[in-house]
C-alpha cells in the first residue's frame, strides 16, 4: 500500500517541473506540469476505492512510542475522510491549474504561481492524510506560509499588507493549535488519533486551573478548545475572520483554491478528531457559538459589500459558520458534505467570477441594469407557491415524520436538525435561485417544487448515505449528537425563534412585494442603518486590530524612550 | 594524546591561525582564505579529539557547531579592508569559545575572563559616538567579569549565583541582557553573527553545569526574569526600524523563553541544546543576510529598501527561509528544538506558557515584516540591485542547511555519551493538579 503516498507527492514534481524549467520552456512546463496533478486525482480516486473496500491504511516511518525524539514524524493515515478530502483537493486543483493555465497565461508570476499550485496542494493532501497530531500540525503551519505567500502581489500595497495580516492571523490561531498539542501530549502522552481517542476516554482528567478559585477544566476540553482555535483561524470564524476579505486581491484562481480547499481545513480538523470532541459537549457548545455567529455575521455582512469578490469572501465566512455550528451541534459528517458541496459551488464561482471583472471592465453597459423593470411583476402563483414550498410543505414533512415515521423529534435532537437544515438549505435554494420577485410563470413554481425535491432527497438519501459512508457505526453518530445536545428549553427556543424569524422575513418580503407599508418603529430603522453602516465597515474589526497593535507599539516606545 | 592536552590544542589552533592572518594582512584574499582554513582545521581538530578521547560533556555535534558558525560567517565576507581586522578576531574568539567549553575549574574561569576581556575591548574600541548602548554592554560584561571572579573566591551557594549573573551576561537575560544586544548591535564584520551563536553557547554550557545546584527561589526569581525577558525582547524588537538592533532584541526574547524552560523544569535537556544552536544559527543567518545588503548599500533603514524578491531572487529566498527558521516554523531546528522540549515528561503546561505562547507568536509579527520590508513590494528605482554573490550564497545555504539538520534530524543523533546533568534539586512541581 506504500504507492498510496505517491499521491500526495505527485503535486511536488508539478512544482519541480513548472519552477525548474527554462523560462522560455514555460508553457510546455506548464503542460507537463498537468499530468502529475491528473495522476494525483486519479490516484485518490484509487485510494478512496482501497479504503472503502479494505479500511483505513497507515504507512508509519517512525516509531509512535519515540515520537518525542524525532522531530518530523513522518506517517500517513488514509481512512475513509482522508481519501475523500484527497479526491475533492486533487479534483478541485487538476480544474484550476487547468484553468490557470489560460488565465495567467504571460502573466510575470506564471511559473511562480503554477509552482505554488503544486506544492500547496501536496502540502494539502499531506496534512489530510497525515498519520498524528505532530505532523498534521507542521503541515497547517506550512499551508499558513503558502496561504502568505499565495496572497502576494509584488506591487501591491493593499495586497501585502493583506499577506501580512493573513499570515499574523493563522499564526494566532496556530499558537493555539500547538499549545492543544502540548495539552494532549503532556495529559495523554501520545500524538496517535485512535490512541488519544482511546486514552481521553478511558482517563477523565481535571484540571485546576486556579485551585484557590475552584477553576477546573475536564482535560479534554481544554484540548479541544486550544485546538479548536487553530480550526478557527483556518477556516475564518469570528472574530479572526479578518484576514479572509483582506486577502482578496490576490489572483482569482488562487481565491477558487482557497475557498474550494485550504479553508476547508477547520471543518477536517474537528472531523480527524471528531471522537474527542464528542468527549467534550462544552467544546461541541463553543463550537456551536462561534460557528452561529460566523454564519450570522458572515452572511450580514455579505449583504453590504459592493465588491463582488468581498461577496463571495464574507458568504464563504457565512458558509463556514455554518459548517462550524455543524459540527458544534454534532452532525460531522454533514458537515464534510457540506465543505464538498460549498467547496465545488464556490470554486466554480470564483473561477468564472474572474472573467466576470473581466467582462466588466470591457463592457461598460455590464451588468445589466434591468431590475427595475423585472422587480415591477408580481405573480400570486409563484408567491403562492414560494409559500407553500417554504413554509406549508416543511410543517407537513415535519409532521408525518412526527406522527406517522413515529420518529421521537422531541428526544432526538439530531433529527430535528437534520430536517431544519433541510429546510433552511431549500428555502434559501428557492428564494435565492428562482429570483420569485422577478419571473412569474408555472415553470417558476414547478422549479420550486423541483429544488425541494431535490433537496429533500439530498438530505435523506445523499447525506445520510455519506453519513453512513465515513461513519460505518451508527453508535458513535448517535453520541456525536448525544454530546452536543443542548438544553431542551434553550434548543427549543432557538428552533422557534428562528422559525419565527424566517416566518416574519416572509411576510415582509410579501407585504413589500405588494407595495404596502410596513409600520416599523423609527428607532428600528434607524438602527437598522446603524447596522448597515457597521456591517459595511465590517464591524470595524478591522480598525479595532489596528488599534490593538497600534496601541502594543506605543508602549514599546514608552518602554524604549524611558530605558534609553 | 592525552586528554588533558585537547583543550588547549583546540584553543591554541585558531589562535595560532588568527596569527598568521595578521600576518598575512598585506593581502586580503590570503588572509581570508587563511582565517577560513583555520576554520576548516579548528572543525577536524574538535572531530579528531572527540574520536580519540571520547566525547567532551557538551556534545561533539554541538561543539562542531562553533567553528561552522565561524567559518559561514568569515566565508560571506566581502574583501574589504574595514571588515578584515575581524577575521583574526573571530579566531580568537573561537578559540577562546572552543577552550571554555571544553575546560573545566580554574583554567575554564580563566579563559571565561579572558573571553569577557576581549568583549569588553570590542565593545570600548568599536562604540560609535555618542553610545549609550556599548557603555551599557560594556557594564554589563564588566559585572559578567566580576561575577566570574566573585565566582572563584566564594563558597558555594554564592558562587553559584556569581556564575548564574555570569551566564546571564553571555546567554542573555534581563537585566544584564546588554552586552550581547551591543554585541550584536554594534561589532564590525562578522563578529556579531559569530557571537549571536558563540555568547549564547558558552553562557548555556555554564548553566547546565551549575543548574542541579540551583534552589527553588533562585529557579522561580530566573523564571519571573525569563518571562520579563522574553517579553521585553520581544516589544523591543517589534518597533526596532534597524534590522541590527532588531534581530538582537528578537535572539533575547527567544534565549528567554529557554530560560524560562530551564528555569520551570528545572532541566537542560539535549532539545534545549538544539533549540539554542537553532536560534543562535538563525541569528547568525539573519546577520549575515544583513551584512550582504550593508555591504551594498550601508547601514540603512530597513523602509529606505525595498522590492529585492525580483532583481534579488536568491537574496529573497534566502532571506524569507531564515526569517521563517528564526520564527519557528517548520522543519527549521527552532521549531522541532522548542516542540520536542515541551514534550519531555519534565514540562507541565503553565500558566506562564500562555506568555512563551505570545512572545512566540509575536516573532511572526516583526520578523515577516522583516522579509515583507526588503523582499515585497515594488522595487526602487534609485536602487542598484545586485545579488548575492557565489560566496555570499554559499554561506547563508549552508547555514539553512545546518539549521534544516537541526529540525528534521531525531534528537538521539546529538545526545553524548557523557552522563546527562540530573534534574535541578529544586525543579518546581506540576501547576495542573490532574
Amino acid at each position: 500500500m506504500s504507492f498510496l503516498v505517491l499521491v500526495p507527492l505527485l503535486p511536488l514534481l508539478t512544482a519541480f517541473i513548472v519552477m525548474t524549467g527554462d523560462r522560455a520552456e514555460q508553457d510546455q512546463n506548464a503542460r507537463a506540469g498537468l499530468l502529475p496533478i491528473v495522476a494525483s486525482f486519479l490516484g485518490a480516486l484509487l485510494t478512496l476505492a482501497l479504503v472503502t473496500s479494505g479500511g483505513p491504511v497507515t504507512i508509519q516511518w517512525y516509531d509512535p512510542a519515540a515520537i518525542s525524539n524525532l522531530a518530523f514524524p513522518i506517517g500517513f493515515y488514509i481512512d475513509r475522510l482522508s481519501a475523500v478530502m484527497m479526491v475533492l483537493i486533487t479534483g478541485v486543483t487538476t480544474l484550476i491549474y487547468r484553468y490557470s493555465m489560460g488565465y495567467m497565461y504571460q502573466d510575470r508570476g506564471y511559473r511562480r504561481y503554477l509552482g505554488m499550485l503544486g506544492l500547496t496542494t501536496a502540502v494539502l493532501l499531506c496534512m489530510v492524510s497525515s498519520a498524528n497530531l505532530v505532523m498534521l500540525f507542521i503541515f497547517w503551519q506550512i499551508l499558513s506560509w503558502l496561504l502568505f505567500l499565495l496572497a502576494h502581489n509584488h506591487g501591491h500595497a493593499a495586497t501585502l499588507s493583506g499577506a501580512a495580516n493573513t499570515f499574523t492571523m493563522l499564526r494566532l490561531s496556530d499558537a493555539a493549535f500547538l499549545a492543544g498539542i502540548v495539552l494532549a501530549y503532556s495529559l495523554y502522552g501520545t500524538f496517535e488519533f485512535q490512541t488519544l481517542f482511546t486514552r481521553a476516554a478511558e482517563t477523565p482528567i481535571t484540571l485546576f486551573i486556579w485551585p484557590e478559585l475552584g477553576w477546573e477544566m475536564n482535560g479534554v476540553t481544554a484540548v479541544t478548545l486550544l485546538i479548536f482555535g487553530g480550526a478557527m483561524g483556518k477556516s475564518a470564524q469570528f472574530p479572526i475572520h479578518t484576514w479572509l476579505p483582506r486577502s482578496l486581491y490576490a489572483p482569482t484562481p488562487i481565491h477558487a483554491l482557497l475557498h474550494a480547499g485550504i479553508i476547508n481545513a477547520g471543518g477536517f480538523l474537528l472531523n480527524r478528531l471528531a471522537p474527542l470532541y464528542g468527549l467534550s459537549p462544552s467544546t461541541l457548545h463553543v463550537v456551536f457559538i462561534i460557528g452561529m455567529l460566523t454564519a450570522i455575521l458572515g452572511a450580514t455582512m455579505m449583504l453590504t459589500q459592493n465588491d463582488i469578490k468581498k461577496t463571495l469572501g464574507f458568504s464563504t465566512i457565512g458558509q463556514m459558520g455554518y459548517m462550524i455550528m455543524e459540527c458544534g451541534l454534532g452532525a460531522f459528517s454533514l458537515a464534510v458534505f457540506h465543505l464538498i458541496a460549498h467547496g465545488l459551488f464556490k470554486g466554480t464561482v470564483f473561477l468564472n467570477c474572474g472573467n466576470v471583472i473581466h467582462k466588466a471592465r470591457q463592457e461598460p453597459s455590464f451588468p445589466h441594469l434591468d431590475r427595475e423593470a423585472e422587480e415591477s411583476e408580481f405573480s400570486n402563483l409563484t408567491w403562492s407557491t414560494g409559500f407553500f414550498t417554504t413554509l406549508v410543505l416543511p410543517l407537513i414533512i415535519l409532521l408525518v415524520t412526527h406522527g406517522v415515521l413515529r420518529i421521537p423529534l422531541l428526544e432526538s435532537q439530531g433529527t430535528v436538525i437534520f430536517l431544519f437544515f433541510i429546510w433552511v438549505t431549500s428555502s434559501q435554494a428557492i428564494l435565492s435561485l428562482t429570483r420569485i420577485r422577478a419571473v412569474a410563470s408555472w415553470k417558476v413554481s414547478a422549479a420550486m417544487l423541483v429544488t425541494l425535491v431535490i433537496v429533500v432527497f439530498t438530505y435523506l438519501f445523499a447525506v445520510e448515505s455519506f453519513t453512513r459512508f465515513l461513519y460505518p457505526n451508527p453508535e458513535e453518530v448517535a453520541s456525536y449528537f448525544k454530546a452536543a445536545a443542548l438544553p431542551g428549553r434553550l434548543f427549543d427556543s432557538l428552533v422557534v425563534g428562528t422559525t419565527l424569524m424566517t416566518v416574519l422575513s416572509w411576510v415582509y418580503l410579501y407585504a413589500h412585494a405588494h407595495g404596502r407599508t410596513i409600520t416599523i418603529p423609527h428607532w428600528i430603522e434607524a438602527l437598522l442603518v446603524r447596522l448597515y453602516v457597521v456591517c459595511t465597515n465590517r464591524l470595524y474589526l478591522d480598525q479595532a486590530y489596528l488599534h490593538i497593535g497600534r496601541l502594543v507599539t506605543r508602549v514599546a516606545h514608552r518602554l524604549e524612550k524611558r530605558l534609553s | 594524546m592525552r586528554a588533558w592536552m585537547a583543550p588547549w590544542l583546540l584553543l591554541a589552533l585558531p589562535i595560532l591561525g588568527a596569527g598568521l592572518s595578521v600576518f598575512l594582512k598585506a593581502s586580503l584574499p590570503r588572509m581570508k582564505t587563511v582565517a577560513l582554513v583555520t576554520t576548516v582545521a579548528s572543525l577536524c581538530s574538535v572531530i579528531g579529539s572527540a574520536l580519540v578521547l571520547g566525547e567532551p560533556a557538551s556534545g561533539v555535534p554541538f561543539l562542531c557547531l562553533l567553528p561552522l558558525a565561524a567559518c559561514l560567517s568569515l566565508l560571506g565576507q566581502p574583501l574589504h579592508r574595514d571588515t578584515s581586522a575581524a577575521w583574526p578576531m573571530t579566531l580568537i574568539l573561537l578559540g577562546l569559545g572552543l577552550g571554555t567549553l571544553t575546560t573545566q575549574g580554574l583554567a575554564h574561569a580563566i579563559l571565561l575572563l579572558l573571553l569577557l576581556i576581549l568583549l569588553s575591548a570590542l565593545l570600548y574600541r568599536h562604540q560609535p559616538d555618542p553610545a549609550p548602548d556599548a557603555w551599557r554592554g560594556l557594564s554589563s560584561f564588566s559585572l559578567g567579569l566580576i561575577a566570574t571572579l566573585l565566582a572563584l573566591t566564594l563558597p558555594t551557594p554564592a558562587s553559584n549565583i556569581a556564575t548564574l549573573v555570569a551566564c546571564a551576561t553571555l546567554f542573555p537575560l534581563l537585566p544584564v541582557h546588554s552586552g550581547f544586544v551591543a554585541t550584536v548591535g554594534g561589532l564590525p564584520g562578522n563578529l556579531p553573527a559569530f557571537l549571536a551563536m558563540l555568547l549564547p553557547m558558552v553562557g548555556f554550557h555554564d548553566l547546565q553545569v551549575i543548574l542541579p545546584t540551583l534552589s527553588g527561589t533562585v529557579l522561580r526569581t530566573l523564571g519571573i526574569l525569563a518571562l520579563a525577558s522574553a517579553l521585553y525582547g520581544s516589544l523591543r524588537a517589534l518597533i526596532q526600524s534597524r534590522p541590527l538592533p532588531r534581530l538582537a532584541y528578537a535572539a533575547l526574547a527567544f534565549f528567554g523563553m529557554l530560560w524560562w524552560y530551564v528555569a520551570d523544569t528545572g532541566t537542560a535537556p539535549i532539545p534545549a541544546t538544539i533549540y539554542l544552536s537553532a536560534v543562535g544559527l538563525a541569528t547568525s543567518g539573519l546577520l549575515l543576510a544583513w551584512f550582504a545588503i550593508r555591504a551594498r548599500y550601508g547601514d540603512v533603514d530597513l523602509r529606505a529598501l525595498g522590492g529585492m524578491a525580483y532583481p534579488m531572487p536568491r537574496f529573497s529566498t534566502l532571506l524569507a527561509l531564515l526569517a521563517l527558521a528564526a520564527l519557528g516554523m517548520p522543519p527549521f531546528g527552532v521549531f522541532s528544538g522548542f516542540l520536542s522540549m515541551l514534550l519531555l515528561p519534565t514540562f507541565t503546561p503553565s500558566a506562564s506558557f500562555a506568555i512563551i505562547m505570545l512572545v512566540w507568536l509575536t516573532a511572526s509579527w516583526y520578523q515577516i515584516e522583516l522579509v515583507q520590508q526588503l523582499v515585497f513590494g515594488r522595487a526602487r528605482l534609485e536602487v542598484r540591485y545586485e545579488d548575492l554573490r557565489q560566496t555570499e550564497f554559499m554561506s547563508l545555504v549552508l547555514l539553512l542547511f545546518l539549521l534544516l539538520v537541526l529540525g528534521t534530524a531525531p534528537s538521539r543523533l546529538f545526545e553524548s555519551n557523557a552522563p546527562t546533568p540530573p534534574v535541578s534539586t529544586a525543579s518546581q512541581g506540576n501547576t495542573w493538579i490532574r
